[in-house]
């Protein structure tokens, strides 16, 4: 959508600024994980935490989730729409997370887009989180979905 | 249709992973969202949520991903989870009974190992799916 116009009622999908994909919103260097923290997420989801072949402690598959930045979503979006909600996501998993890590994630706007269902004009906006150790391997690339009408 | 039994390794192409039936509890989803970091009315209470215009405290999408994770790692013990995607359909509730469930899509054989590819399902005991996904899993 362009500035502060009002838009239509399914004119969507005519205007919209995807001048912020590609744009990083959030660089966050985050504390170091512990060991009680896996376990008390694991607690609550019932996942098993794993031991490597070095017999080190390895977090569930989903502890990247818990990985959040400083900033939830960029400043300078264009107007969406009324409401926005989670509509999904999409995790690849590229390394094992151990207590004493030191994780970062950068966050970027990764897509803008517009479809139209059977309740009408939808936008997506896509914002990707890669979380890094402290060797500056990525653990994890994740994609989260927002739906906006 | 494979057993649960079945070893990972026989696993092929519809055969189906574990079911679980799961129902999630008010304290767990609010703890979950503590110990998730993901602050928010909506996950910490009925009068917290509807005060956010909802019918009552729902579950995080990010548990209901951790559920999936839960339901391959049960059913392929050992197997590397390589990618999980999941689609929100509807809100979950805590105190709601749910079943997981998955099946096998696709199985692959590269220079790197096994890798299947699954389908999975999180609905309510009537049938109503609310999340739906799939994984990408290394034997």
């Amino acid at each position: 959508m362009t500035g502060s116009t009002k838009k239509p009622r399914g004119a969507v999908l005519l205007d919209l600024d995807r001048s912020v994909v590609g744009s990083e919103f959030d660089r966050t260097v985050l504390d170091p994980v512990t060991a009680d923290e896996i376990r008390e997420y694991a607690s609550f989801t019932g996942e098993p935490v794993g031991v490597n072949k070095a017999g080190i402690m390895t977090a569930p598959a989903s502890f990247v989730l818990r990985m959040r930045g400083k900033r939830f979503m960029p400043r300078n979006l264009p107007d969406l729409g009324r409401s926005g909600f989670d509509a999904g996501k999409d995790i690849e998993i590229l390394g094992d997370v151990h207590p004493g890590d030191v994780l970062t994630t950068v966050s970027t706007v990764h897509d803008l887009y517009e479809k139209t269902g059977r309740s009408g004009a939808m936008t997506f906006l896509v914002l990707r989180s890669v979380i890094t150790n402290q060797k500056g391997e990525r653990v994890a690339v994740i994609d989260q979905r927002m739906m906006f009408r | 249709m494979a057993s649960p039994k079945t070893h990972k390794n026989d696993l092929d192409v519809g055969n189906d992973l574990l079911r679980l039936r799961i129902t999630l509890s008010s304290e767990q989803v609010r703890g979950y969202a503590v110990a998730a970091r993901m602050p928010g009315g909506r996950f910490e209470s009925d009068a917290a949520a509807q005060r956010e215009g909802l019918p009552g405290q729902i579950v995080p999408g990010n548990l209901s991903i951790a559920l999936f994770c839960r339901l391959i790692a049960e059913s392929l013990p050992g197997a590397k989870l390589q990618r999980l995607n999941a689609t929100f359909r509807g809100i979950v509730r805590p105190g709601e009974p749910l079943s997981l469930h998955g099946v096998v899509t696709e199985r692959r054989e590269e220079t790197s190992g096994v890798f299947l590819e699954c389908d999975l399902v999180l609905e309510s005991t009537e049938g109503e799916r609310r999340v739906t996904g799939t994984a990408t899993v290394l034997l």
